[in-house]
């Protein structure tokens, strides 16, 4: 159930626009901060408040990159592989990784601490190779500072 | 306004979009060919197909017919080299991921996909990439079945649930190339209207339960049919094959149905050959129970059971209970003979129902308005009539007077000295009926209804009845003649009782059976028979 | 200051100043004067009349002029919206991004001049999903703005009213496409819309609604505080101003570099850059983000600007200069290029949805030495497909980096067939 902090928070954002759908994007980012992501029972309870079919509900949670319908891993690590970060490194750098968590990329480490991922242009371009923990940016890595953030974290 | 479109002038109204347009002349795929797969006249334009690209004069790109509005002097083209290169590229990358199984796909014959690949395509595909291994067999709601592989993603079916029905059950997850159509999980597609996303669905990736793996589409003879499950007539092309109706699907009729009609009533064919269907006339003998007797001998002893009485107490105590399913023609015969017979008593139970809206109405029968256009009292206060006594013998076509809504049962028909019951199925009324003859299926018969809006609308004949059964209007003239009464001699010619009628009721003036056409003509507006039938849908 | 430019200008020159990022700081440099002037002063028709003036272009890829956009507004007082676009995603490009953490007052200043000429009660900065930082200063800057005076109720005095809402994106390219972001606005897939209408017609909710880049703004208070001839001192007749060139890639020093438009592309590059480390040379430059097609070594003697970039088949884009050594595998850059826009493909049109993955796997087979002769043909008909027939540009800008690619690289392509592993080993790796 969506706590009622967060059905108030909705609501206030719906105010913002000249129409509520248009606070959909926000509330989900709000509710996933609440859950971790968007389950189908949350999402027809978003329905509800948004006065939309559940349908229309996950037709948006499966469009966007960074809001989820499925449970997800404790931090995710996003390594860009994008032309300007592969030019410099970042493939090795992404293998690298792997092979530290001992996971391919596209998936999570089995206690579900780290979901590895790699990432379309971050816009960090000039700073490669890069990756982005949760909502951090870590720029101009090497494998060794790579490593060493991801045993940084909880 | 005039546009020219390869070389031909035609008026457009002002505002329409250029397949509109085209579809409002009754050109497209008539006398002008754009192929295109999201554009349906019944839907919002899309615009994401990319086929329907044409040529117009002044505009560098080529530009979607879909969403081009007509101006006036625009100078059109379909068939350069430009337009056909435009048009192949976008059937080649739509074969790109489709699974090319048409040797087992239902829709093959009815393909959009194939149709445009043949005419518009190119021979060969040119990929040799993996295709898509998508989801196949899904049962996507109760009534129909999805293959996601075949899906070319142009929205048709979402649009429907969003636009139409406004249950929303679909939608499109994902992005690019890994798109689907899918439902949200526990919520399949099941509406009153789920059936006609398998119409929409250009190709073989929706089909409905029903008709899947039954029979090629090319088997298949199409005959107009009109559905008959309430008032509002929706039209059908009924599908027949092996002297029986396979399938029933919408024909596009823009006052009466759109493109749509409803589960229920498609699935309604059904009816024609089930299990219950009367399958001879039956008269209660002596041991008091129903047996089997030819149609002459049935006629025989209802005309002498209604003289007896008639001659002893008067047409008083004769009620005429037709039904709201009998055609126009039935009806007119009907009333005629309760008028020669002069039995004031008569009326028609409709039974009434919710309509929702859309297509589907309240009166659960395709002609309450053609019996109420007659002179029968459709209130049902016939039923009360027959309840408070002093009737004493009634011909009854079909069943419904036994709804909850008039009698609720058989007792107060139970009381009779005679009845006389004429109907499609078997039913409770044929526990107490005296006589019973077996009717025709609307699928089985030619004449007209009237819908509820007062179009008039054809019936034929799809095939023969499976079983002897006739018209209520040829067994009602039957007994007149055996009745002797005047103007009955015992023939019934469908075309000459139309003629009859529309020169008998002045709002049928001008309309019978030879003059409706295939769209109908309104009654109250004679002039009202420009509805398009055959164009896009 | 990381990421600090290595040549500023006036968009950039307080960038490396963390006061900046702050109300008291940027308006210690003058902050909010021109948008004072603007408000009080000026009506939206001068406002309008000085941008057109300027010949400020878009500097979101498109290079459409700012103030021929803003007059296509209604100018009466019936609601209205001005959208910053913040989803910067073109791969190659960061600028936005800067100036969104760096400098969010300019970017505010910008937006209430522009709210103000375009009559527009409530802006809308989208910000991309992945910003978070950028966000949160945008936020952090609309409050201090707010309770200021500089937005809100009477701004200034004026009683001009106006509101400024940030929103986050949730990850999709395709939102960086003007109506793909309205509809992500409007809390739908950002799938772009048919045009006409036209956003200034029909835009956010229905309403009219100008939809500008970020550093389309950041220019604005500049030029009205110092007026069309400063603003045409820089850059070029048709192109002026300075852009924030972000270049990445196979250089010396990648990093942001204000420079005016139309400097020449090599002096970017070997110049301010330093040219590609480790003695080798260069094999390609992008000139403005993936979308844009490559230029070979021996075609960077132009200057980036359209005019100039047209002729070599090429545009500005959004400035994001992407720098490959002679190591490269061309093949490899169209299958990472192609593997972009498959992925972010909105997937509404056929050609675009089809045609991306089409492309991308077709690379990859070459790539992996499975190619055949006619395979060549086969992937340039196709991107000549994708050319200029659906909704957006998104498809055309998948198409033209394969088409410059082949152009100038057809022998790496060609390499490819029958060879048993790449014939690059040196490459940057897939």
């Amino acid at each position: 159930m969506i706590s009622d902090a967060t059905r108030s928070a909705v609501s206030e954002l719906m105010t913002r626009f000249p129409e509520k759908r248009g606070a959909l994007l926000p509330a989900l980012h709000l509710i996933q901060s609440e859950f971790g992501h968007v389950a189908p029972e949350t999402a027809v309870e978003v329905a509800d408040l948004f006065d939309l079919q559940p349908v229309q509900v996950l037709e948006v949670l499966r469009f966007y990159n960074l809001i989820h319908d499925t449970p997800q891993a404790q931090h995710h690590v996003a390594v860009c592989t994008n032309l300007s970060c592969s030019l410099r490194g970042a493939r090795d750098l992404l293998r690298q990784l792997e092979a530290h968590l001992g996971i391919a990329a596209g998936t999570a480490t089995a206690d579900g601490r780290i979901q590895l991922d790699h990432e379309e242009c971050l816009g960090a371009c000039a700073y490669a190779p890069m990756m982005r923990v949760d909502e951090h940016y870590h720029e101009d890595l090497d494998a060794e500072t790579a490593k060493g953030i991801l045993d940084a974290l909880e | 306004m005039w546009i020219t479109i390869d070389d031909r002038e035609i008026e457009v109204h002002e505002g329409r979009m250029l397949l509109q347009a085209l579809d409002d002349a009754g050109l497209l795929g008539n006398d002008v060919d754009i192929p295109h797969f999201c554009w349906h006249p019944k839907l919002a334009i899309d615009g994401s197909c990319r086929l329907c690209q044409v040529e117009v004069e002044g505009e560098s790109k080529l530009q979607i017919a879909c969403d081009t509005k007509v101006v006036d002097g625009m100078v059109v083209r379909t068939d350069t080299d430009r337009v056909r290169n435009a048009r192949a590229g976008v059937m080649e990358l739509l074969l790109v991921n489709h699974p090319l199984d048409c040797p087992i796909c239902d829709q093959a014959g009815e393909c959009k996909l194939q149709d445009f690949a043949f005419d518009h395509g190119s021979p060969v595909s040119r990929s040799r990439e993996p295709r898509r291994a998508l989801a196949k067999n899904v049962a996507i709601g109760p009534e129909v079945v999805f293959d996601q592989e075949r899906c070319i993603l142009c929205r048709r079916c979402v649009r429907f649930c969003d636009e139409v029905t406004g249950t929303s059950e679909l939608g499109i997850f994902g992005r690019g190339d890994a798109s689907v159509v899918d439902t949200f999980p526990g919520r399949p597609l099941d509406n009153a209207y789920s059936m006609n996303v398998a119409d929409l669905c250009p190709v073989g990736a929706l089909t409905t339960r029903d008709f899947r793996f039954k029979l090629r589409v090319w088997d298949l003879d199409d005959v107009d049919g009109i559905c008959t499950g309430c008032a509002r007539g929706c039209n059908l092309h009924l599908g027949v094959a092996k002297g029986a109706v396979q399938r029933a699907v919408p024909r596009r009729n823009d006052a009466v149905n759109d493109t749509w009609i409803c589960d229920e009533g498609r699935l309604s064919y059904h009816a024609i050959g089930a299990p219950d269907r009367l399958k001879e006339p039956q008269l209660r003998g002596t041991d008091g129970r129903l047996a089997p007797t030819d149609l002459a001998t049935a006629v025989e002893v209802a005309a002498a059971r209604i003289r007896r009485l008639v001659d002893a107490k008067g047409a008083g105590v004769f009620a005429g209970i037709a039904s709201a399913h009998a055609t126009n023609e039935d009806l007119f015969t009907f009333w005629k003979f309760l008028d020669a017979l002069g039995a004031e008593t008569r009326g028609v139970p409709v039974i009434r129902g919710q309509a929702d809206g859309i297509l589907i109405e309240a009166e659960k029968a395709a002609n309450a308005s053609g019996a109420r256009e007659l002179g029968f009292d459709v209130t049902g206060a016939i039923a009360d009539r027959v309840r408070s006594g002093g009737v004493d013998a009634a011909i009854v076509f079909g069943h419904d007077i036994l709804d909850a809504q008039f009698l609720g049962g058989t007792d107060a028909l139970a009381t009779l000295d005679t009845l006389i019951v004429l109907d499609l199925h078997q039913s409770e009324l044929h526990h107490v009926a005296d006589v019973v003859i077996p009717t025709l299926h609307a699928a089985e018969k030619d004449g007209t209804l009237t819908n509820s809006a007062g179009r008039v609308q054809r019936v034929r004949r799809a095939h023969e009845p499976a079983w002897p059964a006739w018209s209520e209007g040829s067994v009602i003239s039957l007994l007149g003649a055996a009745l002797g009464l005047a103007g009955f001699d015992g023939s019934w010619d469908v075309a000459a009782v139309s003629a009859e009628l529309a020169r008998s009721q002045p709002r049928f003036a001008g309309i019978d059976l030879a003059s409706v056409g295939r769209g109908g003509r309104n009654i109250a507006n004679a002039e009202d028979v420009t509805a398009p039938v055959d164009g896009e849908a | 200051m990381r990421n600090a430019p290595f040549v500023t200008n006036y968009l950039s020159e307080h960038l490396a100043d963390d006061a900046y990022a702050k109300l008291a700081g940027y308006q210690r440099a003058g902050g909010y004067a021109a948008a004072r002037r603007a408000v009080c002063e000026l009506s939206p028709d001068e406002v309008i009349e000085q941008i057109e003036g300027s010949g400020l272009k878009g500097r979101g890829g498109a290079g459409f002029s700012a103030g021929r956009k803003w007059a296509f507004m209604p100018r009466d007082e019936s609601p209205a919206l001005l959208v910053c676009n913040a989803d910067e995603s073109e791969p190659g490009s960061f600028k936005d991004r800067l100036l969104l953490e760096r400098a969010p007052h300019m970017i505010l200043e910008g937006i209430l001049i522009a709210a103000w000429a375009t009559r527009a009660q409530k802006t809308f900065v989208y910000v991309r999903g992945e910003y978070a930082t950028a966000a949160v200063a945008v936020e952090r800057a609309v409050a201090e703005a707010s309770k200021d005076g500089l937005l809100g109720d009477d701004i200034m005095g004026s009683g001009f009213h106006h509101e400024v809402v940030v929103v986050r994106g949730a990850g999709a390219y395709i939102c960086g496409e003007e109506t793909g972001l309205l509809e992500s606005l409007e809390g739908k897939k950002g799938q772009p819309r048919k045009k006409p209408p036209y956003p200034s017609e029909y835009g956010a909710f229905g309403l009219p609604t100008t939809v500008n880049n970020v550093e389309t703004f950041a220019h604005v208070p500049h030029i009205i505080a110092n007026g069309v001839p400063w603003f045409r001192s820089f850059g070029t007749e048709d192109s002026p101003g300075t852009t924030l060139f972000g270049v990445s890639g196979q250089v010396l020093r990648p990093g942001l570099f204000e420079l005016p438009l139309g400097t020449r592309l090599d002096e970017i590059v070997f110049e301010y850059a330093g040219g590609v480390p480790d003695g080798r040379k260069v094999k390609g430059v992008i000139p403005g983000g993936v979308s844009m097609p490559i230029l070979p070594a021996g075609q960077l003697d132009v200057r980036m600007a359209d005019e100039f970039l047209r002729e070599r088949h090429t545009r500005l884009g959004t400035g994001g200069v992407i720098v490959m050594d002679d190591t490269t595998c061309m093949v490899r850059v169209a299958s990472v290029i192609s593997y972009f826009f498959r992925d972010e493909s909105c997937g509404q049109c056929t050609q675009c949805r089809e045609g991306t993955g089409w492309i991308n796997k077709l690379v990859d087979r070459i790539e992996r030495g499975a190619g055949e002769e006619r395979d060549l043909e086969i992937l340039l008909d196709i991107a000549g497909k994708l050319e200029g027939q659906t909704i957006c540009a998104f498809s055309d800008a998948a198409a033209w980096p394969i088409q410059g690619l082949m152009r100038h690289f057809r022998s790496d392509f060609e390499a490819h067939l029958g060879a048993e592993k790449c014939p690059f080993p040196a490459s940057f790796e897939l």
